[in-house]
């Protein structure tokens, strides 16, 4: 807690000062009883002056909620002594908006509990810490000010709000456990494959009666099983676009979080990979706590500057299973990034970008020397693009605002017709 | 014409003092006040002025309000009984200026007729304590 002098008991006191030295020197005592409420006011409140000890509890409504939505905070003030005038500012993170007054001036009796309700809303994701206040108090006569902190910080969890995706993007391979998959090979399942020649060890279930009566001979039905598959996201945090409000690091985030909460809804093993200035990773797992563990290791995704080269030798070799579909968030601004994709796909894992547009966060310029690099940077992009595609690799592009279903559609349009080509 | 030149100086300082939120030009406009006050019974005599504990309390009114509107900005009063609060101790501040005020008139008054060199060395030595016990209220409050 810090006490500091207000303007006012400076004057005052100088004032006091003037008034009976002049009613001294000019032999008036009109100048003495005008100077003296001033020294009167400043004696009473130097010698009341103490310090309030101020307690301030708080209470979240909630530990995690979704970016966008509100949360209540609620806060109980007491005080040793009655501050007449008490400023309370709940201090808050950029990405927590108070909906209520913020700071508030109250008075705080004695001995009395002032609760507060403040609600918040989520404009960020991330891991928040809220509860601290900010307080100032000033004394009954306005001449001292005490500022000081109390309360707890309380770890608020403020998970990305998740895109809207219908349909998933098929991996050209699934794995060997039952999913909602289907998969491309023959065996067990529900969906129909194709018929062939009824052969000893067949099941009768499975004979197509019609095929078999127009033939002449017995045949049965083949069928696709369902399987799941492994997924992994990964996200380039080495460098991102940013604007105030929104960088492509959130809209990696955002949409890392629906894939991942969509692909374990079908059963699959999803993991993560954030490759950036610190590699974070988690291995593929199914099931509900998978999907809080990927979205608890997305809050701490953040962009950290880092010049150390780095390829995929330093990934974990278990981050990275065979035959899993890989789902890049890039937004292909740093080339440790690029060549990691690049050798990915030569790795021969099955690959796909979706690339963070960062156009509309970098303005394009007013001279015509920037409006030329501008161009310039474009057709950079266009080329790198160009060689995703040569190499098999659907890339798709996506900007602010456009659904990110319509992306997934276009990564299924470029899957339909490409090929896995094994290095 | 020097009082009235005082009074517009004051009146100067203490509009520029809440246009720049500066409590240093309040305090120089405050002064300026008072010496006006003092130019004028000057010139008007030996007599004490009765009005004393009236400009008293309103120069203390006038500090009060403009050290009032010089404070930092709270957007939000969560209780207007606050600002009641407020407005019902600046009252009694003036009441309790024009009551001090009061009282050291009177007992300047008292002393006119029976005044000497005793009675002036303790008016003296009252003036200067007053000040160094403010000094040291202050000294004491903030360096420990």
């Amino acid at each position: 807690m810090t006490r500091s002098a207000t303007g006012k008991l400076h004057v005052y006191v100088v004032l006091s000062g003037l008034g009976l030295l002049g009613g001294l020197t000019l032999g008036r005592p009109e100048l003495v009883a005008i100077a003296a409420p001033f020294a009167l006011f400043v004696a009473l409140a130097l010698v009341r002056a103490k310090a309030p000890s101020l307690k301030a509890s708080c209470e979240i409504a909630r530990e995690r909620q979704l970016e966008g939505r509100r949360v209540d905070l609620f806060l109980e003030l007491s005080a040793d002594r009655t501050v007449p005038r008490l400023e309370v500012f709940v201090d808050l993170p950029d990405a927590l908006v108070a909906e209520a007054p913020n700071p508030i001036l109250i008075r705080l009796p004695r001995g009395e509990r002032h609760e507060l309700e403040v609600p918040l809303r989520c404009v960020h994701w991330g891991l928040h810490e809220v509860g601290e206040v900010v307080w100032r108090a000033r004394d009954a006569y306005g001449l001292l000010v005490y500022e000081g902190r109390a309360g707890e910080a309380h770890p608020l969890k403020v998970y990305p709000r998740g895109e809207n995706v219908q349909r998933l993007l098929r991996p050209f391979e699934t794995q060997a456990f039952s999913g909602n998959q289907v998969a491309r090979n023959r065996g067990e399942g529900i969906e129909f494959a194709d018929l062939r020649p009824f052969t000893p060890g067949d099941r009768v279930r499975r004979i197509n009666w019609r095929a078999t009566a127009r033939r002449g001979e017995p045949w049965v039905n083949e069928m696709h099983p369902e399987r799941n598959a492994d997924v992994v996201l990964f996200l380039d945090t080495f460098a991102e676009a940013r604007r105030d409000d929104l960088g492509t690091l959130d809209l990696s985030v955002r949409a890392a979080a629906a894939l991942a909460a969509l692909y374990l809804r079908e059963k699959d093993r999803v993991g993560v990979v954030s490759f950036g200035g610190v590699l974070n990773w988690l291995t593929v797992t199914s099931g509900t706590t998978q999907l809080y563990r990927i979205v608890d290791s997305l809050l701490d995704a953040q962009i950290i500057l880092s010049y150390a080269w780095k390829d995929l030798d330093v990934i974990p070799p278990r981050t990275l299973p065979p035959r899993a579909l890989v789902i890049a968030l890039s937004p292909l601004l740093d080339d440790r990034a690029v060549g990691a994709l690049l050798d990915l796909r030569a790795r021969g894992f099955d690959l796909a970008v979706i690339e963070l547009s960062p156009f509309s966060f970098v303005p394009e310029g007013e001279s015509e020397v920037e409006q030329l690099a501008y161009r310039l940077w474009r057709l950079r992009r266009e080329a790198l693009r160009s060689k995703y595609a040569a190499l098999g690799v659907p890339i798709v592009e996506w900007r602010e605002g456009v659904p990110m279903e319509a992306v997934v559609e276009e990564v299924r349009a470029f899957r339909r017709h490409a090929r896995v080509l094994r290095a | 014409m020097l009082a009235l030149g005082l009074g517009g100086a004051a009146l100067a300082l203490l509009a520029f003092g809440l246009l720049v939120r500066w409590p240093g030009a309040l305090g120089l406009g405050l002064a300026a006040l008072g010496s006006e006050y003092a130019v004028l019974f000057a010139a008007e005599g030996s007599t004490l002025d009765r009005l004393t504990p009236v400009y008293a309390a309103g120069l203390l009114l006038v500090a009060e309000l403009a050290f009032w509107s010089i404070e930092r900005r709270v957007p939000a009063w969560s209780e207007p009984t606050a600002l009641e609060w407020r407005l019902a101790r600046l009252g009694a501040a003036c009441v309790g200026a024009a009551g001090v005020a009061s009282l050291a008139t009177v007992s300047a008054a008292a002393a006119t007729g029976g005044g000497g060199v005793v009675l002036e060395g303790f008016g003296v030595g009252a003036a200067i304590g007053s000040v160094v016990i403010l000094a040291l209220l202050m000294r004491r409050l903030f360096l420990r």
